[in-house]
């Protein structure tokens, strides 16, 4: 199937989170996810979204207990945009369990 | 041999049963205009016509130098098509039409702002612009026939007028999807050889204008890492005149187009006759750490198949407006946004942005505006758009005659939401099944003339054998239910030429797991393997089940996990259920089910008992499982995705790895304790696994 477009819309994707992290360690920790969402074979993408998802999730979560309420906005806009097409690609199950 | 042959027909019997979706006719409006109406044309690709009946796909062009050979084997599995022919990919899909279409447009582009106008480019405006680019690409670059360029563009008509200005001077471009990173854009620069590399300032996308200058200087980095110095990086302006970026340009490196284009305005450059087999582009494929796999394509072949194709499977006329929501940097768009659609003198909308940007509504309100009346995409983008806004479609006044779905397989849910909702029950809806390498079409309903059945792309195109083998290479026959391999029987023009400078990689990957004998120069003995899976219904139509290695093999039967799990679902009680493989001495591998419960069900025997009885009655006996753990719970990631995997290790004793990111990490060690113990207890400990073993569960994990 021609589904290299998956990887690319994932790298995309993770390019924006990427730009959204509140720290170099998340920026990084996201850098390495893209790479691998630009090497993996497609039907291993999914677990590259299940661990941006988290990665992002932390991030959230660290932008709360700062009380920084735009890296917040930022972040959890990117990780939406993510899980949506996470879903929608089929590398994400829609369902209890999203942190 | 009469033994073997009941045990086939047993196994037949018993293997995996799709549910058979109805067929929906195309309806009469459609097959009264249609390209191919007339059932005569299965005769003219009939087998017995191969290879000759690909010349009525060839004879859409226009040609230098008409062919000798329609195909040449005499170098197997590196097929040459139309040996002797001459032609250009840029006159064909640009020159040639503007004697009677000059003013017509061919590209239509829409930037994401709303507020931004639409560019028109007609014939005329193409063929000016491509002329001028070429002339920069050959006169101030330095670039020849032979020589690669890297382009990293992203949806914007500076990506095909750059590609067609290539075409022209016969150099083979390199297209880097514009939003992987500049890391991945410097692999590709590197493997290809380019010296050149062609990108722009910024573009917008989902409201933001991203700045892509940036992964340039990433880019070029990488490729000087890996040995390939780029001299010079033309760079295009999203708004002529302004620059978008924040990283500076690099003195006698960077070069804005419009700056240095200046002499060239309006220069005319004759196009290169090129060989037929003479490499038009390179696709690189994603999917490995190491060396990048540069899908190598012809110049003859592929644009013949991409111009019959579209003429007979889009239903392409001239006089038709053609959106294919793909983006150029993969092979769709290639195939049939630019070449197939431009060779055949049409109109193509390209868009810049995303679909669902600033609302569910903007694809079909760019469809009314336009009167667009081809639409193409992919599921993702199918289910995003239904997901979003389900209703949008009927708030606006536009009317597809067909619409085509690409890249994966469609659910039969989905794709009725597509026929009822978004081709408001007057288009066809065409699935197709094909890849990268194959340049064009494998598998599909010809519109007028097949019925479509919702989830099977159809069966093989116009002149394509496809051909399900087991795993020992034996045929796997239509209507048996038993899913395999697909391959195709024979060549095709749009086929890849080969992997970019690793031949012996080419024939290892696609060929010869069913090459017959690697000394023959018949065609009949190299089958090519496509490494997905799939089941061949009785009418011939063909159901992709998704890379071979989603698929549980027992004792030669590839069963789908998502078939398994589909199956076990439909029991009452089970609200999650995960398939995995085990080792087993005696059919190689066996299926064991993982299932969770509703609130407010206990486990119990029974329930085990339904679970194994509806996947015998869906699937077959072959797919029964060897066991059916109840669960409390799954181990999951924090998005909610099973991890079968871990499981999998559980079920074969052997090492769960790192749980410790999963959001329910103690569930792991309550599930190994419960079913080893009583694997131990049942005596159903397997041996110790060898290295590959361990690595196919590990793999197995991949896909999950």
């Amino acid at each position: 199937m021609t589904q290299q477009y998956l990887a690319g819309e994932l790298s995309v994707l993770l390019g924006r989170l990427e730009l959204a992290a509140p720290d170099p360690a998340c920026a990084l920790a996201v850098h390495r996810l893209r790479r691998e969402a630009e090497t993996v074979p497609p039907a291993a993408l999914g677990p590259v979204a299940a661990r941006a998802l988290s990665v992002a999730d932390e991030a959230c979560w660290r932008a709360l207990e700062r009380g920084d309420a735009l890296a917040f906005a930022r972040q959890a806009e990117a990780c939406g945009e993510l899980w949506r097409f996470g879903v929608c690609a089929d590398l994400l199950q829609e369902g209890p369990g999203l942190g | 041999m009469e033994a073997g042959r009941e045990v086939q027909v047993s196994e037949a019997q018993i293997a995996v049963h799709w549910k058979e979706e109805e067929y929906y006719q195309p309806p009469a409006a459609f097959i009264g205009q249609a390209n191919a109406a007339d059932p005569a044309i299965f005769d003219r690709f009939r087998e017995e016509r191969f290879p000759e009946c690909f010349k009525e796909y060839a004879e859409l062009l226009t040609w230098d130098r008409y062919w000798h050979t329609t195909l040449d084997t005499s170098e197997p599995p590196f097929w040459k098509w139309f040996l002797g022919g001459r032609l250009n990919a840029s006159y064909n899909c640009v020159d040639r039409h503007l004697a009677t279409d000059r003013n017509k447009a061919a590209l239509i582009w829409v930037p994401e702002p709303e507020d931004e106008p639409t560019v028109v480019l007609t014939y005329q405006e193409l063929y000016r612009r491509v002329n001028e680019f070429a002339a920069l690409l050959r006169d101030w670059a330095g670039l020849r026939a032979g020589d690669r360029v890297t382009f990293h563009l992203p949806m914007v008509p500076e990506l095909p007028v750059a590609m067609l200005a290539a075409a022209r001077l016969g150099v083979i471009h390199s297209e880097v999807f514009g939003g992987f990173s500049g890391a991945a854009c410097g692999d590709r620069i590197a493997d290809s050889g380019s010296r050149v590399l062609v990108t722009i300032d910024a573009y917008h996308r989902n409201g933001e204008l991203i700045d892509h200058k940036a992964k340039a200087d990433e880019a070029v980095a990488r490729a000087a890492e890996l040995g390939q110095r780029v001299d010079k990086v033309l760079v295009f302006r999203r708004y002529p005149g302004r620059y978008s970026s924040e990283t500076p340009m690099v003195e006698g490196r960077d070069f804005f187009v419009d700056e240095v284009i200046g002499e060239h305005r309006d220069r005319i450059v004759e196009p290169v006759s090129m060989p037929s087999e003479a490499p038009l582009f390179l696709m690189y494929t994603s999917g490995t750490t190491g060396r990048p796999k540069g899908a190598q394509h012809s110049t003859g072949g592929y644009l013949s198949y991409v111009a019959g194709t579209a003429k007979y499977y889009l239903d392409i006329h001239p006089e038709d407006t053609y959106w294919c929501l793909a983006d150029i940097g993969w092979i769709t768009g290639h195939s049939y946004i630019v070449y197939g659609p431009l060779a055949l003198g049409t109109t193509s909308v390209i868009y810049e942005g995303v679909p669902t940007y600033p609302d569910a509504g903007r694809p079909w309100r760019i469809a009314e505006r336009l009167g667009v009346n081809i639409f193409h995409t992919a599921p993702t983008t199918i289910r995003m758009l239904r997901k979003v806004g389900p209703e949008e479609p009927s708030k606006y006044d536009y009317r597809f005659k067909l619409m085509v779905t690409v890249g994966e397989p469609i659910e039969p849910d989905v794709w009725r939401w597509y026929y009822h909702v978004v081709g408001k029950e007057q288009a066809v809806i065409v699935d197709t099944w094909w890849q990268t390498e194959t340049g064009g079409f494998l598998g599909a309903t010809l519109p007028a003339l097949q019925p479509m059945k919702p989830g099977s792309c159809g069966p093989g195109v116009l002149g394509v054998y496809p051909v399900i083998y087991d795993e020992n290479g034996e045929v796997v026959e239509a209507g048996s239910g038993r899913a395999g391999n697909i391959c195709i029987r024979n060549p095709w023009p749009g086929i890849m030429q080969t992997i970019w400078g690793q031949p012996e990689r080419f024939v290892e990957i696609y060929y010869r797991k069913y090459c017959r004998d690697p000394d023959s120069k018949d065609w009949r003995d190299w089958p090519y393997f496509a490494g997905d899976g799939a089941v061949e219904a009785a009418d011939g139509y063909f159901r992709i089940l998704g890379r071979v290695d989603d698929v549980i093999n027992v004792a030669g039967h590839r069963l789908g996990t998502k078939e398994l799990e589909s199956a076990a679902l439909t029991v009452p009680e089970v609200a999650e259920a995960a398939a995995v493989p085990v080792v087993d001495e005696l059919r190689g591998r066996a299926v064991e089910m993982y299932v969770s419960l509703k609130p407010g069900y206990r486990p119990s025997q029974e329930i085990e008992d339904k679970v194994r009885a509806a996947i015998e009655t869906q699937i077959g006996k072959i797919a029964r499982p060897k066991n059916v753990w109840i669960v409390p719970d799954m181990p999951k990631t924090r998005s909610g995705k099973i991890m079968r995997r871990v499981i999998a290790a559980i079920s074969n004793f052997s090492d769960v790895g790192d749980v410790t990111t999963l959001a329910n990490p103690e569930v792991v060690e309550d599930i190994r304790v419960h079913v080893q113990r009583e694997k131990v207890e049942r005596g159903e400990v397997p041996r110790e696994l060898t290295p590959e073993e361990i690595e196919e569960l590990k793999a197995f994990g991949q896909v999950e």
